[in-house]
């Protein structure tokens, strides 16, 4: 359980160790509020891929097969655009750091596990940034 | 123990590991599990809108097909729950004593939750109803 405590001495990690709590408390409760949220509004398909799809971020293409009413003027404001980005990049970081993590236990060549992490760390930009493009339509 | 190979994992599981070491496999394998399919699904759906074509399309279908619904399920279950024990323990370390018991009660609360929907959509498999 080692990965579960940060090292001595590293503001960094300390931060983000915190900041893995902190975003997997707000990860919880985004998630199950979205559930309530889908199962209290949501009218028809709402298998399981619409559940995920609402208790991740409810913006109009995750919630349109559901047949909730106004889907264009509630679920396609800026408002979901925002809040759907910032919970990306919330759950990126949360994600990559604990690949991050993995990483640095399994690679212990010091120059594989700097290439390691680099390619890491292109993947976090790579996926918030295709994340940015469908988010905000600037395809 | 696992980590550093000197056991395998079965012989960890059954020896001192136990509860305890399964939850650090299983939050491992389905961190990974979420990562590498939300991570699917955003670049499936970025190469679909801004290419498109079938390989995407092929891919949307593989990662909204029941199988990989009911692992979604599990993976982000599990690592929920595990994830909240790790937190609350973290919050009030007085609670490590009574570390084995959270352990179950974890697993008391998994089983149902997972079990429930993961029965009726296995059950949509076999049947071929999907």
């Amino acid at each position: 359980m080692r990965s579960r405590y940060p090292k001595p001495g590293s503001a960094l990690e300390y931060y983000l160790w915190l900041f893995v709590r902190l975003s997997a408390i707000l990860m919880l409760l985004v998630g199950a509020f979205g559930i309530a949220y889908a199962n209290l509004n949501g009218r028809t398909q709402m298998d399981a891929s619409a559940q995920y799809r609402w208790s991740f971020f409810p913006i109009y293409w995750h919630v349109q097969n559901t047949d909730i009413p106004d889907v264009f003027p509630n679920w396609s404001n800026a408002f979901w655009r925002v809040y759907a980005m910032i919970l990306v990049v919330i759950a990126a970081i949360h994600g990559f750091n604990g690949l991050r993590i993995i990483v640095e236990d399994y690679v212990q060549h010091s120059i594989r596990l700097l290439f390691a992490k680099g390619l890491v760390f292109v993947l976090f930009l790579f996926v918030v940034g295709a994340a940015t493009v469908i988010i905000f339509e600037l395809f | 123990m696992l980590r550093e190979r000197r056991v395998g994992l079965l012989q960890g599981l059954s020896y001192r590991g136990d509860l305890s070491m399964l939850a650090w496999v299983l939050h491992r394998v389905t961190g990974l599990g979420i990562l590498i399919l939300v991570g699917v699904h955003v670049i499936a759906a970025f190469h679909l809108h801004s290419i498109g074509g079938d390989v995407s399309a092929a891919i949307t279908a593989w990662y909204e097909s029941k199988p990989v619904q009911v692992f979604v399920y599990f993976c982000v279950l599990y690592h929920a729950l595990n994830g909240l024990r790790v937190v609350i323990e973290d919050l009030f370390p007085p609670l490590l004593r009574y570390r084995r018991e959270l352990l179950w009660l974890q697993w008391l609360v998994f089983l149902p939750v997972f079990g429930l929907p993961a029965f009726f959509m296995i059950a949509d498999i076999v049947r071929g109803t999907v």
